[in-house]
């Protein structure tokens, strides 16, 4: 029990680090544009979260994002109403989350090369629609997604605090939920169970997409531009949250709590960083090292719980 | 004498397959390895060829005390295995695969790949083995492949060459061919050790034999001096120590009938019916397609001919999640592997195949699932700490109540058991048996797949047959394991 604290120990005792290290760190200011930075990793984490435990893996968010932001501004310089720019960014990344599923589940290919062949088609296809300039003609109440306040704290982390909650009660209160474990943690046993492999399979993909897609909308309205190349690495972002939080690679395993508080973890030593003047490049090394760390240490743990049994 | 085994003990876990392991192998002879399955013939020849360590006994290996600590030491000292799917690496070529980790080398690391092709070509030939030195492994037969097998072994200097079933999966000519070759090696003065289930092949090739039975050598001799009946005595023993007896049950309507089914060259012309309240075993010997027919039927593999029908009406299963719909269910021979998500709570696996039963509004009613599981786990007597427990930290006989439990809980009505009581301890195989027992009562139909013949015996009202993919006949639950070994293992039935 212990070790499965060890996450939610580190991330408290990094944040009292911080508190204590640089008096700018426990402002109001600095602590919303955390939230406002992590919040696009934090909710293409939540999707991922599904997807690594689904035993699957999906590297073409970080272009899906930037097609969803691109398609859905570009609905909006049309004169669409926001909230219906919006939906054009989530559904966009629902359907090429479900082509991912769909793909992975019927040609029988490992879904890493799935979504890496995806990876590069929604990438040149984004460059192509846009002819590589960005979208820039959005309307003022587009900023509201993302830089906007509801009730003193920033809108974006209602949008994370409901997307976390919906994602967890599909994840533990649905069929949906538990047969991506049952696939993931044994994909003959789930089929031998009738499970219905690849429906559920391409749904959890499709899911995945669509938090990515919002992720995107969110992304556009804080730039206020559609960009064709936003996104870059953001999949490696996102599967280091799963991970970092106690996913899996091997499917089966992870949570959306876990995922939050690696999301996190990885916010605040880039936050930190920034207050403490540490390097940029510096700031990469360390979040790898974390990576490494955080695994090999949820690896020993799972370890001992094998030796016990 | 070549090698010689004296009182050789080996123990997995709290299971014992060696307690007292003899064998005495000449050169320039073919020695048989009877006994039936599990009763320690491939854990013998493991210790032998450095693939197991033995925990007591002794291993003389030409004249000198030996204990080869990897397969690479014992075929150093000479010593190599044939393995029934030979470990070759399929994309390499056979000249490759004869020199792998013996490469003719050439200065910088470079190797010798023509000269390697060159003395395996010479090989092939002088052998007149039907092989192209430098085919890729993956094209070949099975047969092709132990050839593979065979050349490294030679190449390697070996002087006891060990195979283990080597026939199984061979066409009739094939077995022809891998006989001819065994005699040119003895004829060259090779000790063989020949391991097999086919009591027919024993006169074409066996010069001496030992047979094995529950982890002990109990016969060995001349080959000519034994019966074919004394064989089998000697294979199945006579002590029947029957601990559980099952008292057979008026059977009911039919559940499950197929008829003719056949699937590639796994089984043919398959037919049987199970009717409710019945127990019918499924016998036969390693590869002779009783696991195929289940998965076929299951679903899992398509059928090429032949008709399934349940409780009277055809149908056609294309997947499991059809037949598990129809109500069919498998537990299947690698509970691990295909029954069970090992690192998920047992709550999880119990209701994996019917969870709508638990929803309410589309969400996993949390406290249905508690409820559904313990009722399991006390009716089953799974000993677990709690319904949240990774199925993986059971014991095997507790695993495979979990399965069973799935299965009840799905309401299945014909259930399929593969191996049900394989690496389960004797006490919970009594309780597997009950809950099949249980099964059959209530109105269910039973297949028991089982190597273990007086496991048949014990709890079947019927026993079915199979040898090389058919049916070759059916007993009454009241016969005798001679009487089932005979259907399994010979060609012909014996004139009495």
């Amino acid at each position: 029990m212990m070790q499965r604290l060890l996450p939610f120990l580190s991330l408290i005792v990094l944040f009292v680090a911080l508190a204590i290290a640089s008096p700018h760190f426990l402002t109001e200011t600095n602590l919303s544009s955390v939230v406002r930075q992590t919040a696009v990793i934090n909710i293409m984490s939540l999707g991922m979260t599904l997807i690594i435990i689904a035993g699957g893996i999906d590297l073409s968010v970080g272009a899906m994002l930037a097609m969803c932001g691109v398609l859905g501004g570009m609905a909006m310089e049309h004169g669409v109403p926001v909230p219906v720019g919006i939906l054009v960014g989530v559904l966009t990344g629902f359907f090429w989350g479900s082509v991912n599923g769909f793909l992975a589940t019927r040609l029988g290919i490992a879904p890493f090369i799935v979504t890496l062949g995806t990876l590069g088609i929604i990438r040149g296809l984004t460059l192509i629609i846009t002819g590589g300039l960005p979208v820039t003609r959005l309307p003022a109440s587009f900023a509201f997604l993302g830089e906007g306040s509801l009730l003193g704290v920033p809108f974006v982390l209602w949008v994370v605090v409901v997307c976390a909650l919906a994602t967890h009660v599909i994840l533990e209160h649905t069929r949906l939920g538990r047969y991506a474990f049952a696939i993931g943690s044994n994909p003959d046993a789930a089929v031998y169970a009738g499970v219905p492999v690849r429906f559920n399979t391409t749904a959890v993909y499709a899911l995945g997409g669509l938090l990515t897609g919002l992720a995107g909308m969110i992304e556009a309205s804080r730039l206020m531009t559609g960009q064709p190349s936003a996104g870059n690495g953001y999949e490696l972002q996102a599967i280091a949250a799963v991970v970092i939080g106690g996913g899996s690679l091997h499917g089966g395993e992870g949570s959306v709590i876990g995922t939050l508080i690696g999301a996190l973890i990885m916010g605040l030593l880039s936050n930190g960083s920034d207050l403490l003047g540490i390097s940029p490049y510096l700031q990469q090394a360390i979040i790898g090292g974390v990576i490494i760390l955080a695994v090999t240490v949820d690896e020993l743990r799972k370890r001992r719980g094998r030796a016990e049994a | 004498m070549l090698l010689d085994l004296n009182g050789i003990e080996k123990r997995f876990g709290g299971v014992t397959a060696l307690r007292d392991g003899n064998l005495g192998v000449e050169a320039g002879e073919v020695h048989l390895l009877l006994g039936e399955n599990g009763a320690g013939k491939s854990t013998l020849m493991k210790i032998v060829a450095g693939m197991e360590r033995r925990d007591a006994g002794r291993m003389l290996w030409q004249g000198r005390d030996a204990a080869f600590r990897t397969p690479a030491e014992a075929a150093a000292a000479g010593i190599a295995m044939v393995h029934q799917e030979s470990l070759l690496a399929p994309h390499l070529s056979v000249a490759e695969n004869i020199f792998l980790g013996r490469e003719e080398r050439l200065p910088f690391g470079w190797v010798n790949r023509r000269r390697m092709i060159e003395q395996a070509a010479r090989m092939i030939e002088e052998h007149h083995f039907p092989l192209d030195a430098t085919g890729r492994v993956e094209r070949l037969s099975p047969a092709g492949k132990q050839l593979v097998g065979i050349c490294r072994a030679i190449q390697h200097g070996s002087s006891l060459l060990i195979f283990d079933e080597p026939t199984s999966s061979l066409s009739g000519a094939e077995t022809d061919e891998v006989f001819r070759i065994v005699r040119t090696l003895r004829a060259r003065g090779m000790g063989v050790i020949y391991i097999t289930h086919r009591l027919e092949e024993l006169r074409v090739i066996g010069d001496r034999v030992t047979i094995l039975r529950d982890g002990a050598t109990v016969h060995s001799g001349a080959l000519a001096e034994l019966s074919t009946d004394r064989i089998i005595q000697y294979m199945v023993g006579r002590e029947m120590v029957s601990i559980y007896q099952r008292q057979p049950v008026t059977p009911g309507a039919e559940l499950l009938r197929v008829e003719g089914i056949s699937r590639g060259g796994a089984f043919r012309g398959v037919s049987f019916s199970l009717r409710a309240g019945e127990i019918v075993g499924l016998a036969g010997l390693i590869g002779a397609g009783r696991t195929e027919t289940c998965r076929a039927i299951f679903g899992v593999d398509p059928l090429d001919a032949g008709e399934v029908f349940v409780a009277g009406r055809p149908v056609r299963l294309q997947s499991p999640r059809e037949a598990v719909a129809a109500g069919i269910a498998l537990v299947s021979e690698d509970r691990q592997r295909t029954g069970l998500a090992l690192r998920l709570p047992i709550a999880y696996n119990i209701t994996m195949a019917n969870l709508r039963q638990i929803c309410r509004l589309g969400f996993i009613d949390g406290r249905a699932q508690g409820r559904v599981t313990a009722d399991y786990i006390g009716r089953l007597r799974i000993r677990a700490s709690s319904g949240r427990q990774a199925a993986g930290r059971l014991s095997g006989g507790n695993q495979q109540k979990v399965v069973i439990a799935k299965w009840l809980f799905r309401r299945a009505r014909v259930f399929l058991f593969d191996e049900p009581t394989r690496g389960i301890d004797v006490g919970a195989k009594i309780e597997v048996f009950e809950l099949m027992d249980e099964l059959a009562r209530g109105g269910a139909a039973v297949l028991m797949v089982s190597s273990e013949m007086q496991e048949l015996l014990q709890v079947a009202d019927r026993i079915l047959v199979m040898r090389r993919g058919s049916i070759s006949g059916e007993l009454p639950g009241s016969t005798t394991q001679e009487e089932i070994m005979r259907l399994a293992a010979l060609e012909r039935e014996p004139a009495a």
